[in-house]
Formats: C-alpha cells, structure tokens, sequence
C-alpha cells in the first residue's frame, strides 16, 4: 500500500484535492493510529490540513441574519492544546476546554485538533458532549460552496457523518452570549491521563437572577452511537434550583436515555449508572460556573471525578 | 504497485541537519528517523501512541513519532534525543538530573521522557508536581514508578532558575 | 566489613541511556539483514489439518520458510518437556507459532505469513483450570505421559504439577477454634509489560551463530537454542544489548533459537521485532490466574490454630518454568504467620490460555493478594484491629516459622510497627478514605554464579561478569562491592557483562538473584586482586601484607598513611609479571532444615535462604458512586537484609509499587469466549501513568542476614510486588464493607461489590 500526500498550502488547494477524492488528514491522532492499529489502511491519497494557518483561529464572527448573536468560531485545525490553554475558551466556554484538556496526553492534545475530533465522530470523542449541550455547527466547505450544520445532524453514526467526502471542515461556531451560561464536562476515566471516555457528559446552564435554571442542557459521551442530546430536561429543571433532588432526576433520565453497549471497557449496566452519575456532575459544575464560580479545567482533576479531589494536595496531606 | 509514483524526495530537519530521504506518504516518522536516518535513540514501544517511547519534538512540541506521518514535518525542527545534549562532551542538566536522581532504570523510555519534560519546561518553566505529572502522563514508565523522574524535572527547574547556573550537576 | 558510602549512585550505564546513544536489540542493524514473521495459530485449541507453504516460499524477496518440519525432533521446556519449536500436530494456544519466515523487508515478510494456508479441526477450548482437573476433563497434553519430566513432579492429566505443604493436624486444629473462616479468591491473569517489546538478531559465521537478544537470562536462552538446534554451547553466542525492562516477562528461552534457524536457512543474518500486540500474547510468560480457597480457625483471643487452603493456577499450554509455583503459591496461602496446623494443597494445571511463567514475584501478589484480604475478615470476625492481629501472629527473631524453619535475626514486626506509624494508621480520615495493610515474604534464590575482575596497567578496573542487567542497577551496583574491596572507587570500574561467550555462568536478572550471588562472586574474585596488592604493596612498604590496608586508590600500612603507594604503580608492576586477575564464584548458601513438615510434590520452596519481608500500608480514596479507586499514598518497608545500594533499593520499591497498584485496579487479561485476549494494548491493558502514582515512602528495616548475599544483603527486586495490591484490596474493604472477591479491583467490580452490598 503506498500513500500520496499533498501537504496543502491554501485552503483552495485542500478543497481541490478533496474534490479529487483526497482525505483530509489534521494531525493524524485518529486517522494514522487507526491505520497501525490495523483498523483501517491509510487512504491512498491524503491531503495534510495542518499548514492551513485561517483554520487556526479562535475568535468571534458575526450572527446570521436571523440571530445576530455574535457566534464563537473556532478553526478546525485549533489544537486541544490551544483550547484548553486559551483565556477566552477557559473562561466562557469552560466545556469544551474541559474536553480537551482530558484527551489523551500533552502530545495528543498538541497534535489532535477539534476539526479532527468531531469529524471522526466517535462517540466516545470528548468535545463531543459539551459542544452539542451548547449548540455547536459545523461549517463545511467544498469547492462548491459552504454549509452550516448543527452537530446533531452532522454525526449519523459511530465513525461516520453528513458531510460529502469532498467537505472539509474548517471551523466549529459556538452560538453563545458570553457570560451567562455556565458549561461543563466530565468523563469517567480509570486513570488520570491517556484515557478515552467509558462514558461522559457535558452540560450548558443559564441561571434565573434567583439561582434557578433559565435554560440547560445535558449530551452524553459513549452511551449510543453518537453523542447523545439529552431529551425532557425542561420539565425537570426550568425554574427548579440544581439541588440534589433535580440533579439526582437528571442522573436518572440520562440512565433511561441512554443505549450504552458492553464492551472491553465496561458493560450495559455499569455505562448506564455512571453516565448519570456524570450527568449530574456535569450540570452540577456548569451551574456552579453559572453562579460565577470559577472551577479549574478540567473539572475531573480539579473536582476528582472519580478521582481524589488533587493529587498533590492530597500527597501533601498524607505526608 | 510501483513505489515511484507515490514516494517523494523530501528534507527532514532532524537536530540541526538537513537530511534528503525519499519516502511514501504514509511513512510515520519513527520509522524514517529509525530506519531511513539511522537515530536510533527514539524507541518504539506501541503502536499507537500509549508509551510515548517514540517523543519527539516537532518545533519544540511534543509528538508521537511513530503515528505521525513524516512527510508533514517538512520545513520544521524535528528534535531526538540525539540533539538534546548541546554537545558531545556536555549533558543538557534534564539529562543529568534524570541520571542523579535515579530516575534511569532500563531507559528504555528515558529518550521520550526527556523530550516530553522539555516541552514541559519551555511552555511551563516553574511546573508544580501536579503539572510534572500530568506533562509525563503520556509517557509510560514500568520500572522506576515515576517519582524519581518527577524529582529531575523539578530539579532541573530549580536549576533553570538559578541564575548562577548552578544545575545541580 | 563497611559498604562505601556513597551519596549518589551514577549508572555506569547511564550517559548511553540519557543521550540515546545506548543500542537495544531492535536498534542493531547487520549487512544484509533480512525480517522475521511467525505465522500464529490464531486459535487457542485446533488439530492442524493442513499446511502449505508452498506460496509463501515462492514470494519474491522470501529467503526462508520454517515449520516443524525443518528443525530438529526436540522436546523442550527446563521441567516438563511439552513443547515443540513450531506447532506439530495440536495448536494449543492463539499465539502458537505455526511457521516462521525471512524476507527482505518486514511487509514481504508479512504478505508471505498471509500466504501461508493452515486448516485446523477446530478443538473445545479448555479455558477453567478448576474444571480441567476433573478426572472427566479433556486434555491439553493427550500424551502428557509421555513428556520427560523432573522426578520430583507429581503430575496427572490436566495437573501439570501438584504439591502440598502439611504441619500438625489441620482438623484437629480447626475444631480448637472459635471461629472458622472460609472465603474464596479469584485473581486474573496480567502482565510483565516492559517497555521494550522484544528483539532478536542472529548471525552466523560458518557454524558458529551469534545472537543478539533481549533477554533476561542469556544463558538459559543459550541452553534453549543448544538443546532444540542441537548445537554444544560453544557454538552459541548469546548477547543481551541494552535491555529495555523485563519484570519476568523476558526470562526464559523465547525465539532465539526460531530466529537462529531462519538466519541459518537464509544465510543472512535475521532480525525479528514483536509488536506490542505480540508482546502481549505470544510469550510464554504471562503472569497467572489464580483461585485460592482459604479457612482459618481462630481463638477468640486472635491466635490461629489452623489454615486449610486450595490453590488452582492457571498454566496455560505449555509449562515454561512454572513447575514450582505450587509450592511457592502453597507457601504464600500459608504466609509469615504462626500457623500450628495446617494444610494447603496447591496445582497448576493446563489449559489452553496462553502459557504462565515468572512475572516478579511469581504468584505472591495473587495469593498474598487473597490471603491478607482473608486476614482482614479473620480479624474482623473476632473484632481485632488487622495490624493488632498482624502482629500477633507474624513470625518474628528466633522463632519457628510455619513449614518448621527457624529464622535468624528478622525485621517483620518492625516492618509491620514502622510502616503503620509512618502512615498514621489509625489516625482519623476524611471520608471515603482509608488505609489498608498488608504483609508478605519472599525467598532470596540462591544459585552458581561468576565473575572475573582485573585490573590493567594502569589500574583501571574492569568486571567481566556473566550477570545480566535489566534496568535495576544490580549489576551496576556490582562496581561498588569490587570499589569496596579494593578501596577504589566505583567509577574505576567500567562492567563487561551480559554476554555468554564473555562472561562465566549466571542465572540471569531473574529471581531478584544478581547481587546476592554476583556480588559474591564479584567480592572473591576483587579479594584475590586485594591480596595480590596487598603482596606488591608489602614489598615495595617493607611491611607484612596482612598490614596493608587498600584505600583511596592506595595501599598504605595500617597506622602510618604516610607509607603509602598508588595502587596503578602496582598495577604497572603487575603488567609486566603477574597480571592482575581475580575470578570468582562465590559458593551459594544453603537453605536451613525444614522440621516437622510434610511436603508432597517438594519443589525446593518450603524453606528459604535469606528471607524477606515487607510490609505496605496503602492511604486509598474511593468515589463510592463510580467504584473509581485512588491511591493517595504508600508507605513500603522492607527487610531485605543489608542495603548495598540505597538510591537503587528505593527505585525498586517504588517501581514495585506503582507495578502493585497497577494489579490492584487497572491490569487484568481479558479474555473472550475462546480463550483469546482481548486487552492487548496499552490502551485496554492500562499501567499506572505518572498522573496516577502517589507518593511512596520507603524504609528498610536493614537486618544483616550471614547465610545470604554479599555484606548480609538479601534480594530486593521482587518483594515490593508482593504486598501493594492486597493493602489496596484491604483498605476498600473497609471502605465497602465487604472483602473484593476479584483481581483486579476494577471501578466496576468495585462498584458491582457496593451495589450488591458486600459480597
Ligand atoms: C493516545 C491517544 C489518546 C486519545 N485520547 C482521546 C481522548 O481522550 N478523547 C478524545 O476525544 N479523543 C482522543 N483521541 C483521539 C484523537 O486524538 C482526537 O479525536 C483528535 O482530536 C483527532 O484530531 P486529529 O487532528 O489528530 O485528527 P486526524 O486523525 O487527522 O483526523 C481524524 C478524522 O477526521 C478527518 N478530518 C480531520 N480534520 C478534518 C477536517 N477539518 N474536515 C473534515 N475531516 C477532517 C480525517 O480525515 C479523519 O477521518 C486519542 C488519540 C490517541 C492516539
């Protein structure tokens, strides 16, 4: 097997390869661990995305016509790194940050980006979950024109998406006013680090004036094969305080919900107890950002989601 | 079939040198710096990116060599292990602190954890033990249970901030 | 007789492994070298119906094809000789290697094995040891009669080897006691899971082959080329380069000989490299399931009067070097306790997993594992604080320990005192924390090994030595003994070793054995050096030589420093006459008498050389919605005798540890319905990361113990494997209320155990 790669230096020049039939490759963390790992050949014609500087932006765009809310654009090339370590993301966007500050190691996060991420629409992907509680889209672009999709319609199934084989994705667009909503997302890991998800939620909270919820919502990570909007959290939480009775119905729904799968990492029955577990916590630590908490990213080593509460502090204690 | 379709001449820049290989698309890294440049001090431990055996630096971040494909590092500074210490005679202090504070048993994953503790530094220079070891979390040790290593890098931040030089050597 | 003091310890080699300069197997690259592959059976039970390699051979770019067919009619294995190089006939494990083949690169060589056609009548797997001992079971070896076999072994069917250790009258002693426990443990099978996965080159040069490998044991893979290629050892090469970790997992004899054989066919040199997947699955070296059935009868006032105990471990195919695990297994369901009565019936019996053998600390971390959880419930039936009741019934100094050996001076109950204060035991705990303790022993292995030692013209040292180094330090630590007696320093030396055709025999990094029996042999062999000198010295002084005292590179006479000349004076005298040379063997200690036992199927293990003894006091956080467990601390320690070499010893241990925690939660071999793994990569089969490892606070209880190593040194490497996962397992059941029945502790096992509220 032999692979040609075209190591793209314009955005018009990724489009025309992919309209050649070439794939895109970001930084590879999927798409060539895949190919070693035997579980798919790399493709035979690839076109690297990663020197494609206008896909390595974060910032604010303008809304659309019929929401002018200035939209959260973030390139599809941004790395995990960047985002965890970015002020703006950290701050208001604490989610997605919590996402990938959790994927794989330092080397993952530097090489990995979003772009790659939501593309390998992976149910067990880490952004996923925070960026649909938030009301993520895709833009994708070919050479013959560009789209906006919301990422619910984008993931169709595990490893696969809506997009056409000639669409790249160049950016990922938050609708979100800044401030007002507080997001978060936690995963079960065994270990610390080098994990991926065995399940996980994330969740976006708007806050009444009175500490009850004006608005939330609630995705889950590895429980179906796609990630999972959670349905009917209105009648449970709008207008109600996030106190351990709403928050304990939450867990329940997302139980009921969920269609986890037993496998290697765990059965049926144990994803569909922890990923309401982590629901709970999920929108435990978005609304306690919501009331203007600041919680460190990621929240699992900062809160100890199945996890002593900081390692280092703890060590201290024990000494 | 035929090989001269798809591999193409390309320069890595590998520790300062500039070295023509003619490789395929889809050759990682690993193998060509291993097999085409003749660096063996990156290992290979997995396949997959779960050792970190393979670390290197691709303009000063960490990368897994083995899943990365090598055609993508063209125009960038690639650094091995072979290019940490600044000369023959000379160790980098991370390299001597490893050594002195025990953190070496085997070495077999020594290289990479070198590589991904100054990458560590050069983003964080005052790292706390928590920062140490989250930085480390992507390169697997078996023999030394890590404590030892965590100890070089917080050493050698010691030693960076120092400004008599002083190492700890 | 003082160790040098020496405040830091610099591996000699360390400079090749800091600056990637240092070669391991798979760096080595010969002229014309061509790739390996094997050809796996895929399938863990089947009769071979067909195989053709016909196609395969005739690929372009294939130099060599290999099958049963092409090497000689030899049975191996060091106990039980049940296996063939190649499959012949019965496949009995997934990773039973079919064929072999040489090709130029590594794809050719892959698309032949692909080329390959075996057909197979595909067999019942036979998967539950418990089940294959039954008389009506099927078997993995039909002709298991007819393998030559050590005389020693009691063996039956499925039942690869069998012992018993019996004291007293275990029925007697269960009806004096208040209370009687019984409980039953199942322990998965795991890995030694080095870093490097293994290498292997071999070259030959007319009829000499030499091979390059990562080995633990060069001599025991020498042993195992010479016997299935038929070659005298003289013709055999063994070289071990750097060597990327073992644990166990590279002990033995692998794929030398398989390696030499295709070089031989292919007249080229040949090198094979596992990937991490056949790292997991091909070696016979996996550490072994085990279930362990206990009783305990105790008095009210916490005394043990009895101990009945069933041990069953899983062999896998083919018996490797585990004929004596029994014993160790039997002797670790008994423990460092006061037991006046007792019985344990212990086997290791063939299945069609992929084969056992030693991984560090063979068996102990299981059974201490299943053992110290069972101490726990045995105390807590009378009411007793477990660390009270531990130290009411460890052995200890002068008294007579279980199988009827009489101890020396020992430091368990100060290990037991020193790490639970240390830990603050006792003290109050946030909630969902809690610390669990436990003890273990293991033996120091005597054994022959050998050393030369010179030093040159101008005095710098060399140690040629056949000991092995795997990354502990053992045999650099091997500098500092000859510095010692030399009165040099460590750096003086520089070490040749791991290699067989250099160096004399040794047994291998294997049985945590360098130091204890190297180290002697490094001693005499620098002693007869020493004495030498010490003549030189007494010549060109004008003393007695019994007077000269060798310190700081010089000789002087005792008392007057001032009379004093270099030692590389003497050694350039000694250049031009009688050359500087020691060699040594040291002459292994004997283990003392057993009295009053009655051991079955006696495999050696019932009574031990240099005992060790350990005790981990493990500070756990569980998140009881999840199962999800934390070590936050451990404080190890340790009695192995006298330490040669602190900054290494404290690398053990901690590595051991962070090994033992691994065991205790995360590392377990799956395995599907047909017996095939299914965790076999680093991602599924998931070792501790930095970001997991707690703090490790280590002492060693220093005891100086005459019948073992050099200076009273005992073996160090294995022990602190031994205790970690069963602290873990005690301090979640404190937490969960009822014992962990399962190995490892996973978050969902954990979390099945609370739901069912205890087991
Ligand atoms: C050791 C390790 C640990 C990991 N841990 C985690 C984890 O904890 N959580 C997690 O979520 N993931 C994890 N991953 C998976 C992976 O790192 C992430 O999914 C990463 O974000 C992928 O990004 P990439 O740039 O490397 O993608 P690539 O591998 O380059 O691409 C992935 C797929 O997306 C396509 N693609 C890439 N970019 C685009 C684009 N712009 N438009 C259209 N298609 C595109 C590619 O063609 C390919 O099919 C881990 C991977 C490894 C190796």
């Amino acid at each position: 097997m032999t692979t040609h790669l075209l190591v793209a230096t314009t955005l018009d020049e990724a489009l025309a390869a992919m309209a050649n039939g070439a794939r895109p490759i970001a930084g590879g963390t999927d798409l060539v661990v895949g190919a070693r790992v035997g579980k798919a050949p790399l493709p035979t014609e690839l076109v690297a995305i990663d020197r494609l500087d206008e896909l390595d932006i974060v910032g604010m765009v303008p809304g659309g016509s019929d929401d002018p809310t200035p939209l959260l654009f973030v390139g599809a090339m941004v790395s995990h790194a960047t985002i965890m370590n970015h002020p703006l993301l950290a701050a208001s966007y604490s989610g997605l940050a919590d996402a990938s500050a959790l994927v794989g190691s330092p080397s993952t996060r530097n090489v990995g980006t979003i772009g790659g991420n939501v593309m390998n629409a992976s149910p067990a992907m880490d952004t996923g979950a925070p960026l649909l509680a938030m009301g993520a889209m895709a833009v994708l672009q070919s050479v013959s024109g560009s789209r906006t999709v919301p990422l619910a319609e984008l993931w169709t199934g595990p490893g696969t998406t809506s997009a056409g084989p000639d669409e790249l994705c160049v950016a990922i667009l938050i609708p979100r006013r800044m401030g007002e909503e507080g997001s978060a997302y936690v995963r079960l890991e065994y270990r610390r680090a080098m994990e991926i998800a065995v399940v996980g939620a994330g969740a976006a909270v708007t806050l009444n004036d009175d500490g009850t919820v004006a608005k939330a919502a609630v995705a889950l990570t590895a429980v179906g094969p796609t990630i999972l909007a959670l349905t009917g959290l209105e009648e449970l939480l709008i207008g109600t305080p996030l106190d351990d009775l709403s928050l304990s119905a939450v867990a329940m729904l997302a139980s009921e919900q969920a269609s986890p799968i037993s496998d290697l990492r765990a059965s049926d029955k144990y994803r569909r107890h922890t990923v309401g577990v982590m629901a709970k916590r999920a929108l435990e630590a978005a609304g306690r950002r919501a009331a203007g908490e600041t919680i460190a990213i990621p929240v699992n080593r900062a809160e100890g989601i199945g996890a002593a509460r900081n390692a280092a502090a703890q060590n201290g204690a024990a000494k | 079939m035929s090989n001269q379709e798809t591999s193409k001449s390309v320069f890595l820049n590998v520790n300062g040198v500039s070295y023509p290989v003619t490789i395929d698309g889809g050759r990682n890294l690993l193998s060509v710096l291993r097999g085409e440049i003749g660096l063996t001090g990156t290992k290979e431990g997995c396949d997959d990116c779960e050792c970190g055996a393979c670390m290197v630096l691709v303009d000063g971040q960490p990368v897994n060599s083995c899943s990365y494909l090598a055609a993508q590092t063209q125009g960038r500074e690639i650094t091995t292990i072979e290019g940490v210490a600044p000369s023959p005679e000379e160790m980098d202090p991370l390299q001597t602190n490893i050594l002195e504070a025990g953190g070496v048993q085997c070495g077999f994953c020594t290289p990479g954890m070198i590589l991904s503790a100054r990458a560590l530094l050069e983003r964080t220079p005052h790292p706390s033990e928590e920062e140490v070891r989250i930085g480390l979390s992507g390169n697997l040790c078996r023999c030394t249970g890590y404590a030892r290593i965590v100890e070089a890098v917080q050493r050698t931040a010691a030693g960076a901030k120092t400004a008599t030089g002083d190492t700890g050597q | 007789m003082t160790t040098t003091e020496i405040p830091r310890f610099v591996r000699a080699d360390g400079p090749d492994k800091v600056t990637g300069s240092g070669r391991y197997t798979a760096d080595l690259t010969l002229t014309g070298m061509l790739a390996a592959k094997f050809k796996y059976s895929g399938i863990s039970h089947g009769r071979i119906t067909r195989l053709d390699v016909t196609a395969a051979r005739e690929m372009a770019g294939v130099l060599a094809v290999l099958t049963d067919a092409d090497v000689p009619d030899v049975h191996y294995d060091p106990q039980i000789k049940d296996r063939t190089l190649f499959a012949r006939d019965i496949v009995r494990f997934e990773g039973e290697i079919v064929a072999a083949v040489a090709a130029l690169t590594p794809e050719i060589a892959e698309a032949a094995v692909a080329a390959i056609i075996v057909e197979y009548e595909e067999l019942t797997p036979i998967l539950d040891p418990e089940a294959a001992m039954d008389k009506s079971s099927p078997l993995v070896h039909e002709d298991w009669e007819s393998y030559e076999a050590g005389s020693w072994l009691v063996r039956s069917g499925n039942t690869a080897s069998f012992s018993s250790l019996e004291r007293g009258d275990v029925d007697a002693g269960l009806a004096e006691a208040d209370q009687i426990i019984s409980s039953r443990y199942v322990a998965d099978g795991s890995h030694a899971a080095p870093i490097e996965p293994r290498a292997v080159v071999a070259q030959w040069e007319g009829n000499k082959v030499t091979i390059w490998t990562s080995t633990q044991v060069p001599f025991d893979a020498r042993a195992g080329v010479c016997e299935t290629l038929q070659l005298p050892t003289n013709r055999v090469r063994v070289i071990v380069p750097h060597l990327g970790g073992g644990f166990g997992g590279k002990c033995g004899f692998h794929f030398e000989a398989h390696v030499a054989a295709l070089a031989r066919t292919a007249g080229r040199p040949v090198r094979l490299v596992f990937s991490r997947e056949e790292e997991f699955t091909i070696p016979d070296r996996r550490r072994e399931g085990i279930v362990v059935e206990l009783t305990t009868g105790v008095r009210k006032d916490g005394s043990i009067t009895a101990r009945k105990a069933n041990v069953v471990i899983d062999c896998g195919a083919y018996i490797a070097d585990t004929a004596f695990f029994p014993q160790l297994a039997a002797m670790h369901a008994v423990g460092p306790y006061l037991v006046p009565n007792l019985m344990v019936e212990s086997q290791i019996v063939y299945t069609n997993h992929q084969p056992s053998g030693s991984v560090r600390a063979p068996t102990a971390p299981q059974v201490c594992w299943a053992l110290e959880s069972h101490i726990d419930e045995v105390a807590k039936a009378i009411n007793m604080d477990p660390v009270k009741f531990r130290l009411k019934n460890a052995v200890d100094t002068g008294m007579v320990g279980p199988l009827g050996q009489t101890y020396e001076e020992i430091g368990l109950r100060r290990c037991i005192q020193q790490a639970t204060e240390a830990a603050g035991y006792g003290q109050e705990l946030p909630e969902n924390e809690a610390i669990g303790v436990a003890i273990g022993w293991w033996p120091s292995f005597a054994s022959a090994s050998g050393s030369y030692v010179k030093l040159d013209d101008d005095g710098a040292g060399q140690i040629i030595t056949g000991a092995q180094e795997c990354g502990t330090g053992a045999v650099m630590t091997l500098r500092q003994l000859a510095a010692d007696e030399l009165g040099m320093k460590p750096e003086d030396f520089e070490i040749i070793y791991q290699d067989t055709a250099t160096g004399p025999y040794d047994m291998g990094a294997t049985g945590s054995q360098t130091l204890l029996n190297n180290g002697r042999a490094v001693v005499e062999a620098s002693q007869q050096i020493a004495e030498q000198l010490r003549e030189l010295a007494a010549d060109r002084l004008e003393a007695a030589p019994a007077d000269i005292v060798l310190a700081d590179g010089k000789a002087q006479v005792a008392g007057s420093p001032e009379s004093a000349v270099p030692l590389s004076k003497l050694a350039a005298i000694a250049g031009s006459g009688k050359l500087l040379l020691g060699h040594g063997s040291g002459s292994p200690p004997v283990a003392p008498p057993i009295v009053g036992a009655n051991c079955v199927g006696d495999q050696g293990m019932a009574s031990w050389v240099g005992p060790q003894f350990s005790c981990h006091a493990v500070r756990l956080r569980l998140d009881p919605e999840t199962g999800v467990t934390r070590v936050i601390s451990v404080h190890a320690d340790h009695d192995s005798g006298t330490i040669i070499n602190p900054m290494g010893a404290h690398g053990q241990v901690e590595g051991a540890i962070i090994m033992g925690i691994g065991q205790a939660l995360t590392e377990g071999t799956r395995y599907d319905e047909t017996g095939k793994q299914m965790n076999t990569s680093l991602l599924e089969y998931k070792l501790q990361t930095a970001a997991d490892s707690p703090s490790i606070h280590t002492q060693f209880v220093e005891v100086f113990t005459e019948n073992a190593g050099p200076h009273g040194a005992k073996g160090l490497a294995e022990a602190p494997n031994i205790a970690t996962a069963a602290a873990v397992a005690n301090g979640l059941a404190k937490l969960i209320g009822s014992p962990m029945r399962q190995l490892p502790m996973t978050a969902e096992r954990v979390w099945d155990t609370i739901s069912e509220g205890g087991s």
